[in-house]
């Protein structure tokens, strides 16, 4: 009788991680994806300053040009479309049941979903570096010096992350990976219409400014435009109030996004 | 033992496949299975229902005030048009989008050894979006009047309101179904989305003409969704009708004749490999 003994392998968590990530990234070389993300900023860009600035201009309360007023939004949107792709990516591991199969393979439950944060990091740098480009030929200008710089980047990339997580949750919780990528455009479409990104708070309707003031984009947008600065004062100050608000707007999301994702991973495989 | 099928195989006359008759019983049916598919499609209550209305509403709080103070009358005589234009295109999107599974699928090869009209494939298509478009103008409308959009222009202006976006939307959905036969790997919804939402911040529908730069107000002027836009506009709140009438009418027999041929070469190629 023969005995088939089997040794528990023993992988390196490390190199799965390293192996899946680049799973996601080596395709975007080749596949278009980084010209869509392009066409996407640019034409974000080029749809709301053009028409807009002039329109704007005189509603912008002091602020030296609407590209300085519009940046803020124009980032987001960057790092958003990242997010939307991370959707797509869960959703494909979800219904083509890999993450089914890595749930039976010796692997961490949690690897893939950090692979996947991964990859989408890769694109929101990329969708950071566009959309800065974008913003300079608008006339957009860093005031505050570099620790604002740097402030301004890294609130950008946290913001990715977590916006990646919610799309990773959401996708990986859908059927249809197509149908949940484009159902992420419209949380985006009326929450970034309906902020402080387009124009300021005062010149929407009374009855809904406060939710203008108050929702996480309008927050995140505050700021994103305070720490980029202004020639003027009107771009408001980098306060520890200011900071406090956005940093809770980041964790409090993020302390309910985690546990659900490891949830929605488990319920999936 | 031989085991003989009677009736199992319709028996069907060579040449029933051709004539009027059978076009416009075949054409009937495919008609009426686009629109079922179309109700049953994931992302046609977001494109077709939450997304334009979203969009209509969020426009009319965010700049409704002030486009108001510019034209002097509300900014929804120009916001319900485009979106029930947008919401046209978009239908064609999520349609065209089913036909390139389709010819993936295998199925429109299939119907085309089958004893079908030749036209009734594309023909029901047209026919598809012709019921559609004025559905969707009308809930868009629906919304459109709780928030206070009325007509002015008496019943014939209705009857011609509904009908703008029908001529306008006919001619783009040839466009997309000619784009998805000939490439059916496109990312279609990406490029529809990317060139309308272009069309839509470059129209008059989002703010007053006089509200762009000098330099891109031709542009503006002369692109075809102003041009439904202005001719809506004309039949509910008033105003002049004919000369962008005469630009919807070009634009969109100029895209029509442009692409028909190339949709029916398209449709047979997709058939046919």
């Amino acid at each position: 009788m023969t005995v088939l003994r089997g040794t528990r392998p023993n992988p390196s968590a490390l190199a799965q991680w390293w192996v899946m990530t680049t799973r996601f990234i080596i395709p975007t070389f080749r596949n278009g994806e980084l010209i869509t993300a392009t066409a996407a900023s640019v034409g974000f860009t080029a749809g709301f300053y053009i028409p807009l600035h002039e329109f704007m201009k005189p509603a912008i309360g002091g602020m030296s040009s609407y590209g300085q007023f519009l940046m803020p939004l124009i980032a987001l949107q960057a790092v958003y479309f990242a997010a939307m792709s991370t959707a797509f990516r869960s959703a494909n591991d979800s219904v083509s049941g890999l993450t089914r199969r890595y749930g039976s393979m010796p692997i961490a439950p949690m690897t893939p979903v950090i692979a996947r944060l991964s990859a989408s990091l890769y694109r929101c740098l990329i969708g950071i570096g566009v959309a800065l480009i974008c913003g300079h030929v608008i006339g957009f200008r860093f005031y505050g010096g570099f620790l604002h710089m740097a402030g301004f980047v890294a609130l950008l990339i946290v913001l990715g992350m977590l916006l990646a997580l919610v799309g990773d949750v959401f996708g990986t919780a859908s059927r249809n990976p197509e149908a949940a990528m484009q159902w992420m455009l419209l949380p985006q479409m009326i929450l970034g219409m309906l902020s402080v990104g387009f124009q300021p708070a005062e010149l929407f309707p009374k009855w809904i400014q406060s939710f203008v003031r108050n929702q996480p984009i309008s927050q995140w947008v505050s700021v994103l435009r305070a720490l980029a600065g202004d020639s003027t004062p009107a771009a408001g100050t980098v306060t520890w109030k200011l900071l406090a608000i956005s940093v809770a707007w980041v964790v409090g999301p993020a302390l309910v996004m985690g546990p659900l994702s490891a949830s929605v991973q488990r319920r999936r495989s | 033992m031989t085991a003989v099928l009677d009736g199992a195989v319709p028996v069907v006359p060579p040449g029933s496949e051709r004539g009027l008759r059978a076009l416009a019983a075949q054409t009937r049916v495919e008609t009426w299975r686009l629109l079922v598919r179309l109700c049953r499609n994931p992302v046609a209550l977001l494109f077709l229902v939450l997304m334009p209305i979203g969009f209509m509403i969020a426009l009319d709080i965010v700049l409704g005030d002030r486009i108001s103070a510019v034209t002097g009358h509300s900014a929804l005589y120009g916001t319900v048009p485009m979106n029930a234009v947008a919401t046209a295109v978009n239908g064609s999107m999520v349609v065209a989008v089913g036909l390139a599974s389709e010819q993936t699928s295998g199925l429109l090869s299939r119907l085309w050894v089958l004893p079908v009209h030749r036209a009734s494939g594309l023909l029901a298509r047209m026919v598809a979006e012709a019921v559609r478009i004025p559905v969707t103008t009308a809930v868009l409308l629906g919304v459109g009047a709780a928030m206070g959009f009325r007509f002015h222009q008496g019943w014939l202006g209705v009857v011609g309101w509904f009908l703008v976006p029908v001529i306008f939307g006919l001619p783009i959905a040839m466009l997309i179904t000619t784009v998805a036969l000939y490439w059916a790997k496109t990312p279609l919804v990406e490029a529809v989305v990317l060139v309308l939402v272009l069309a839509i911040l470059f129209s008059t529908g989002f703010i007053p003409l006089s509200g762009y730069p000098r330099w891109v107000q031709p542009v503006v002027e002369h692109q075809p969704l102003t041009y439904t836009i202005e001719a809506m506009r004309g039949m509910s709140v008033g105003g002049p009708v004919l000369s962008p009438m005469i630009g919807v009418l070009l634009w969109s027999g100029g895209i029509a004749a442009a692409f028909l041929y190339p949709m029916v070469r398209g449709y047979r190629r997709a058939s046919t490999r």
